[in-house]
């Protein structure tokens, strides 16, 4: 039964009194959204962190370039000085100590991992400096800050939310008959309207009805119609940082036909599409099969999904409650299936159960304490660069389908290196007292383990603390909940 | 381009008589080649590396994102100029292109599309290995990948005992340690996690970052000398995969200096790294392998969208001769794939299934079927490598 609380959540501390009711203990968490956990001062809007992306772009591409036209050595460290001055190294970590105190110093940590669940399906890969100052962002005010809604209104939010029109070049997205295509400015520059079909095809395939639904290349034409105008309008003051409207003159006019229904012209069909691609039924399927791969299996049986499926109908997409039923199911399944955690939800694991959360994440003080302006201190990157080296980094994912659930995936010599390196790392996050503390890794197993008897027969034959930290967290029991 | 179809298969017929001529040389069975695999992830824009000359149209297509002054490899088509590693393969007679060739994927996904140039399957994340790593288990060949990446492609799945190279920060625990979780995953039947165990066991502490080494270790170019030295040891790896991100340029794809130049530069550093130890150049095909092609059309942004028929790059000293292969289906518009993209003469398997049928001393019938599912594909050994 303890392997629950590490499937749904992170385990449990060392010192923490086991929940008397797991199944009650995990739902409760996941019935509102309250403030973060973190305390820092630091916890900006999109709105607000946009103005550093608008510095650092603005600057970059014309004020540097600019001034240092004939010098290139002097604009590399300009462009260096100016990276301190926007917080682009910073802000990242920033963000990470925030989505990390969520899942390991909360006290709803299954809030926490199906949050990244949710960054993950709407991923912001890394382009255009959005990982620097957006994505973090993105993910607090238009993820998390709708998971006690229905799903509509999380995709209707998260798909036009400036990250997401900027990360998908929805702003490229034009009518080739609309208003603007007529303009003289597109002949002088040589700049025909024409569609960008890219943000339209993910909305489909990677955020509601996958390709399974069986849409054509022609509705994915359509729907990117139908997506036309949705942009930020670029000025020379904020380059493309401003808010996302709705700009009538790049619409394409006239009907649309998506998947068989008809739309109208304007502003409001954006809405009511996304309405009917949340409730077809492939939409239903596709969420509820990639909830239990990533909480239960990496091949979930119909029998584990049709609950998930029945609340979705029962409560039209609720999330609350559609999280309720895979957490049942995950209960449920507990003890037949394991699933391999990746290697971001591990790091947490190792963490939280080794009860090293005094010191990871960054402390508040140490974050609270950088002035923008300089090169930021190795403990403050540390959160940053570490989930980058485990390869699991969630603002930098390379492609806009983000990471895998699947366990072939974090299989192979350089990621297991990185499980036992990164077992190492979290042994030394411990204060000297913890390191010598012959008792603790007794206490992690006996809190955490059903066999504790078996592991710590194991562990005794490790010679140092050090080397039980990196036996322990990566048994099979630990690398698989 | 002046070229039409129909001109073309008369040239093609001509060299396949003169082909009639070379006997070919039986293989040796001691000799180690290799095969190594670019992956060019976002739909490498094969007109942009490889672009038609002297087609006004073309020229008129694509400007703003066409490439002035390509270096000419023939009558018909230039090569980027930014692909120097490549063009000196070229000029070495062991660098060559196959043009308008895809997978035989149309649906424009990427996720889709990647899975399927890996996999080698039609059918979407229908098959859970990769046509490399099938080929590698028809040759018997274990212990012998190398994937220069972070996570292990699907590429190379489906032969057991793949390793992995890019290194990170840091001293490896004691061998005692790891020899302690080598002996609980063997105890618990995690057969996955041994097998990593055993490499992890056989890791040296120079193959790690500590010490001061830089980052700089795990970029593209210092893999591929790193992929170049340890395929030259007759007792390394035979196969080794790399990948390159980035090509999805939807938006600012740029001309000379733009973003998919870049990640065309990052595919040539690769090449030219590679080419530094001549003996494992000497005795591979390097081939590039991508989900799909771009539209002909630049779009509103500047960029292109997800179209069809590509290039596939060939180097190495098992290439037969620098030549572009083409069985090229024209640029007019009732000649392209949907009326917008190149077309794909060319199943791009053939060109994988020739490459391992050459490398790895196969039957070509018995790759197609026992790799590539019994599908159709042309064996274009003879044509593109020499064994």
């Amino acid at each position: 039964m303890k392997n629950f609380f590490r499937k749904v959540a992170f385990g449990l501390k060392p010192d923490e009194k086991e929940p008397s009711d797991p199944l009650v203990w995990a739902q409760k968490q996941v019935e509102t959204i309250p403030e973060f956990s973190w305390k820092g001062k630091y916890i900006l809007s999109e709105k607000e962190m946009r103005k550093y992306w608008i510095k650092q772009r603005v600057e970059e591409n014309t004020t540097l370039r600019k001034k240092y036209k004939k010098d290139p050595a002097g604009l590399r460290r300009a462009e260096r000085q100016l990276r301190y001055d926007t917080g682009a190294k910073f802000w990242p970590s920033n963000e990470i100590c925030i989505r990390h105190t969520e899942g390991v110093n909360s006290n709803h940590p299954v809030l926490g991992k199906l949050w990244y669940f949710w960054t993950n399906h709407f991923t912001i890969s890394d382009t255009q400096s959005l990982a620097e100052f957006s994505t973090g962002a993105y993910h607090r005010d238009f993820i998390r800050a709708n998971m006690d809604k229905k799903f509509e209104t999380m995709v209707q939010e998260a798909t036009v939310a400036w990250p997401m029109i900027m990360h998908l070049d929805n702003k490229e997205n034009v009518g080739p008959k609309s208003e603007s295509a007529r303009q003289e400015w597109r002949r002088r520059e040589k700049r025909p309207a024409t569609l960008n079909e890219n943000h339209a095809r993910e909305l489909m395939e990677l955020h509601t009805i996958s390709p399974k639904a069986g849409y054509t290349q022609e509705d994915v034409i359509e729907l990117a119609k139908v997506m036309t105008g949705w942009r930020p309008k670029w000025s020379k003051k904020s380059d493309n940082g401003t808010d996302v409207t709705f700009d009538s003159e790049r619409h394409e006019p006239g009907k649309k036909i998506v998947l068989g229904k008809e739309y109208k012209s304007g502003r409001k069909s954006l809405e009511v599409v996304i309405k009917d691609l949340v409730n077809h039924p492939s939409c239903r399927e596709f969420i509820a099969t990639k909830l239990c791969r990533y909480l239960i299996t990496d091949n979930p049986t119909t029998d584990m999904i049709a609950p998930v499926i029945k609340a979705w109908e029962q409560s039209d997409g609720f999330l609350p409650e559609v999280h309720k039923a895979v957490i049942k199911v995950a209960f449920e399944y507990n003890d037949k299936f394991r699933k391999f955690q990746n290697p971001e939800n591990w790091w947490l694991t190792t963490i939280n159960m080794s009860g090293a959360t005094y010191s990871y994440p960054t402390k508040v003080k140490i974050m609270d304490s950088y002035p923008l302006g300089f090169k930021p201190s190795g403990t403050i990157q540390f959160p940053d660069w570490m989930l980058e080296d485990i390869g699991c980094h969630p603002y930098k994912q390379k492609q806009p389908n983000g990471y895998s659930d699947l366990a072939k995936d974090w299989m192979s010599t350089e990621l297991m290196i990185r499980r036992v390196m990164y077992a190492k790392t979290a042994f030394h996050k411990y204060n000297v007292r913890d390191q010598i503390d012959d008792n603790l890794h007794e206490k992690i197993v006996r809190t955490n383990f059903d066999n504790p008897e078996k592991i710590l027969k194991i562990l005794s034959k490790a010679k140092t603390n050090e080397e039980k930290h990196i036996i322990l967290f990566n048994l099979p029991e630990v690398l698989k909940a | 381009m002046k070229i039409s179809r129909r001109d073309f298969l008369k040239g093609t017929a001509t060299s396949l008589f003169l082909a009639g001529f070379n006997f070919p040389v039986l293989a040796s069975t001691t000799r180690k080649k290799n095969l190594i695999v670019i992956m060019l992830r976002g739909g490498m824009d094969g007109l942009c590396a490889v672009p038609v000359i002297g087609d006004k149209k073309f020229e008129k297509i694509r400007k703003g994102i066409l490439i002035d002054d390509p270096i000419k490899l023939n009558s018909d088509f230039g090569l980027h100029p930014k692909l120097k590693g490549f063009n000196e393969c070229w000029n070495e007679n062991t660098g060559a292109v196959v043009h308008a060739t895809s997978i035989p994927y149309t649906a424009r996904s990427h996720f889709e599309g990647q899975n399927l140039m890996e996999s080698g399957g039609k059918v979407p994340y229908k098959d859970k290995t990769g046509w490399l790593g099938r080929g590698m288990n028809l040759a018997n060949l274990k212990e012998d990948g190398l994937a220069l990446s972070l996570p292990m492609p699907l590429l190379l799945r489906g032969v057991p005992k793949n390793n992995n190279f890019y290194p990170t920060d840091g001293k490896l625990p004691r061998e005692d340690t790891l020899e302690l979780l080598r002996s609980v995953y063997a105890d618990s039947s995690e057969e996955e996690l041994l097998d990593m165990m055993n490499f992890i066991k056989k890791r040296k502490s120079e193959q790690m970052m500590g010490g001061g080494q830089s980052y700089d270790q795990r970029n593209n170019k210092n893999l591929a000398m790193k992929a170049g030295q340890v395929l030259s040891d007759p007792n390394g790896p035979r196969v080794a995969v790399f990948e390159v991100n980035g090509f999805d340029t939807h938006a600012a794809q740029g001309g000379i200096d733009g973003t998919h130049t870049k990640c065309l530069v990052e595919m040539d550093t690769i090449i030219q790294n590679l080419k530094i130890s001549q003996k494992t150049y000497e005795n591979s095909i390097i081939l590039t392998v991508t989900e799909f092609g771009r539209t002909i059309k630049k779009n509103g942004g500047n960029g292109t969208e997800h179209g069809y028929g590509t290039a596939v790059f060939l180097a190495g000293g098992l290439v037969k001769k620098s030549q572009v292969h083409t069985d090229w289906p024209g640029l007019k518009r009732k000649e392209l794939f949907d009326g917008r993209d190149l077309n794909a003469t060319i199943d791009a398997r053939s060109i994988y299934a020739s490459a391992m049928s050459t490398v790895f001393d196969l039957d070509f019938k018995r790759v197609e079927k026992e790799v590539f599912f019994g599908d159709k594909l042309q064996n274009l050994s003879d044509k593109l490598f020499k064994a």
